[in-house]
C-alpha cells in the first residue's frame, strides 16, 4: 500500500497497534504487519517520531526496560486518553470507510432526499 | 556499521541532546531486533538490510523538530509559571518577615516607596495572567508531525509571551530590590536582615534561571529553523 496514503492514518494505525497490551517499537511494526496481513510496510523508522508524538499528546506512556537480551527498550502504553481517541477515531473511521465502500458500490448510503 | 549508523542518528537530532540520546537507544534496540529476528543470515547484509528498513536518519529530522519544539515551550512554560510562583513566596515570606520584626518604612521613604509598590504589583499580577495564558495556550495546540509555518508562528507568539512574562519578572525583581534596601536603610543592620536578603536572592536566582533557559530555547529554535531551512 502506498506510504502516503498511510502517513495520514499513522496515529489511529500506531494506537490501534498498541490496543492489545504495551509494546515497545519493533513489537508495535510487527504487529501492524501482522493485522494489516503484510499490507502496511512503512519505513519502519516511520514508527518512532509518530510514538514520541502521540506520547507528547499524552495518548501514550512510555518507560525503560531492560529486555531478556540485557537491551535497554523504550515501551510504550496506551493511555486512558489514546484509549478514548483511539475508540473515537475508529467510529469516524468506519463511518467513512462505509460512506467510500457505498459510493464505489455505485448505490447511496445515506437517505434519499 | 549499525554503531556509524547511531553515530549519524545521534548527529542529525543534534539540536536536543537528550532526545537524541533516546532515540539512538531505541533505533539501536530496533536493528539489534531486526539482526536477532533472522540469525542465520549473513551478518553484515543483515546489518545493511536492517539499517536500509528503517530508512535515512535526515528523512525523520523534521518530525523529531516538531517534537522538541513543542516539548520546550511547554518546559519554559511550566518554568515561568514556576518562577512567578517562586517571585510571590519570597515576597510573601519577606512581608511576613517584615511583620514578625516590626520592621517598617520610615516616613521619608514611603511616598516613593508607596509609588515602587504599585509597579511591583501591576508587573507581578500582569507577569502571572500572561504567563499562565501562555502555559494554556501552549497546552491547547496540537502536536503536529511537522513544524510547518503554522506551527512555527505559533512557536513564536509564545515566546513572545514568554518574553513579556520575563520582562515583567524582572521589573518585579527590581522593584523587590528597591523596596528591601528602602526598608534596611531604616533600621539597624544585624543578622537578622539577613532573610529578605536572602529572599531577594531566590527570586533573582529564579528570575536569571528562567531567562537563561528562554535563552537556550530560542537559540536551539534558531538551529531547528536553519536545519529545516537546509532540508528545503
Amino acid at each position: 500500500m502506498e506510504g502516503e496514503m498511510l502517513k495520514g492514518h499513522l496515529d489511529m494505525i500506531v494506537l490501534a497497534a498498541l490496543a492489545p497490551g504495551p509494546a515497545h517499537g519493533y513489537a508495535v511494526i510487527e504487529e501492524i504487519r501482522r493485522k494489516s496481513g503484510q499490507a502496511f510496510d512503512l519505513p519502519e523508522g516511520t514508527i518512532y517520531p509518530a510514538l514520541h508524538r502521540l506520547e507528547q499528546a499524552g495518548l501514550l506512556s512510555s518507560k525503560w526496560v531492560t529486555a531478556e537480551s540485557g537491551r535497554r527498550r523504550r515501551v510504550y502504553t496506551l493511555t486512558r486518553q489514546g484509549s478514548r481517541a483511539l475508540a473515537e477515531r475508529r467510529a469516524v473511521w468506519r463511518e467513512f470507510s462505509d460512506a467510500i465502500a457505498g459510493l464505489l458500490k455505485g448505490a447511496p448510503s445515506g437517505k434519499p432526499a | 556499521m549499525i554503531e556509524a549508523y547511531l553515530e549519524q542518528f545521534a548527529a542529525t537530532l543534534s539540536f536536543d541532546r537528550a532526545l537524541a540520546r533516546r532515540v539512538v537507544q531505541e533505533v539501536e534496540d530496533h536493528l539489534r531486533e531486526t539482526i536477532a529476528a533472522d540469525p542465520a543470515r549473513d551478518r553484515a547484509q543483515a546489518e545493511r538490510d536492517a539499517i536500509a528498513g528503517f530508512g535515512e536518519p535526515r528523512a525523520f529530522t523534521v518530525q523529531f523538530a516538531a517534537i522538541a519544539l513543542a516539548r520546550r515551550a511547554r518546559r519554559v512554560g511550566v518554568a515561568v509559571v514556576l518562577a512567578v510562583l517562586a517571585v510571590l513566596a519570597a515576597m510573601k515570606a519577606r512581608v511576613a518577615w517584615y511583620a514578625a520584626m516590626q520592621w517598617s518604612l520610615s516616613e521619608e521613604v514611603r511616598p516613593l516607596a508607596a509609588r515602587v509598590l504599585a509597579v511591583d504589583r501591576y508587573a507581578f499580577w500582569l507577569a502571572a495572567v500572561i504567563g499562565v495564558g501562555m502555559l494554556l495556550y501552549i497546552g491547547s495546540r496540537r502536536a503536529r508531525s511537522v513544524p510547518d509555518a503554522a506551527y512555527r508562528k505559533q512557536h513564536r507568539y509564545a515566546a513572545y509571551l514568554c518574553a513579556a512574562a520575563m520582562a515583567l519578572l524582572l521589573v518585579v525583581v527590581i522593584s523587590d530590590g528597591v523596596l528591601t534596601m528602602l526598608l534596611l536603610a531604616g533600621i539597624e543592620l544585624n543578622a537578622r536582615c539577613a532573610v529578605p536578603v536572602i529572599a531577594l536572592t531566590a527570586e533573582i536566582v529564579c528570575v536569571g534561571a528562567v531567562i537563561v533557559m528562554i535563552g537556550a530555547t530560542i537559540r536551539r529554535a534558531g538551529h531547528i529553523e536553519a536545519l529545516l531551512k537546509l532540508q528545503g
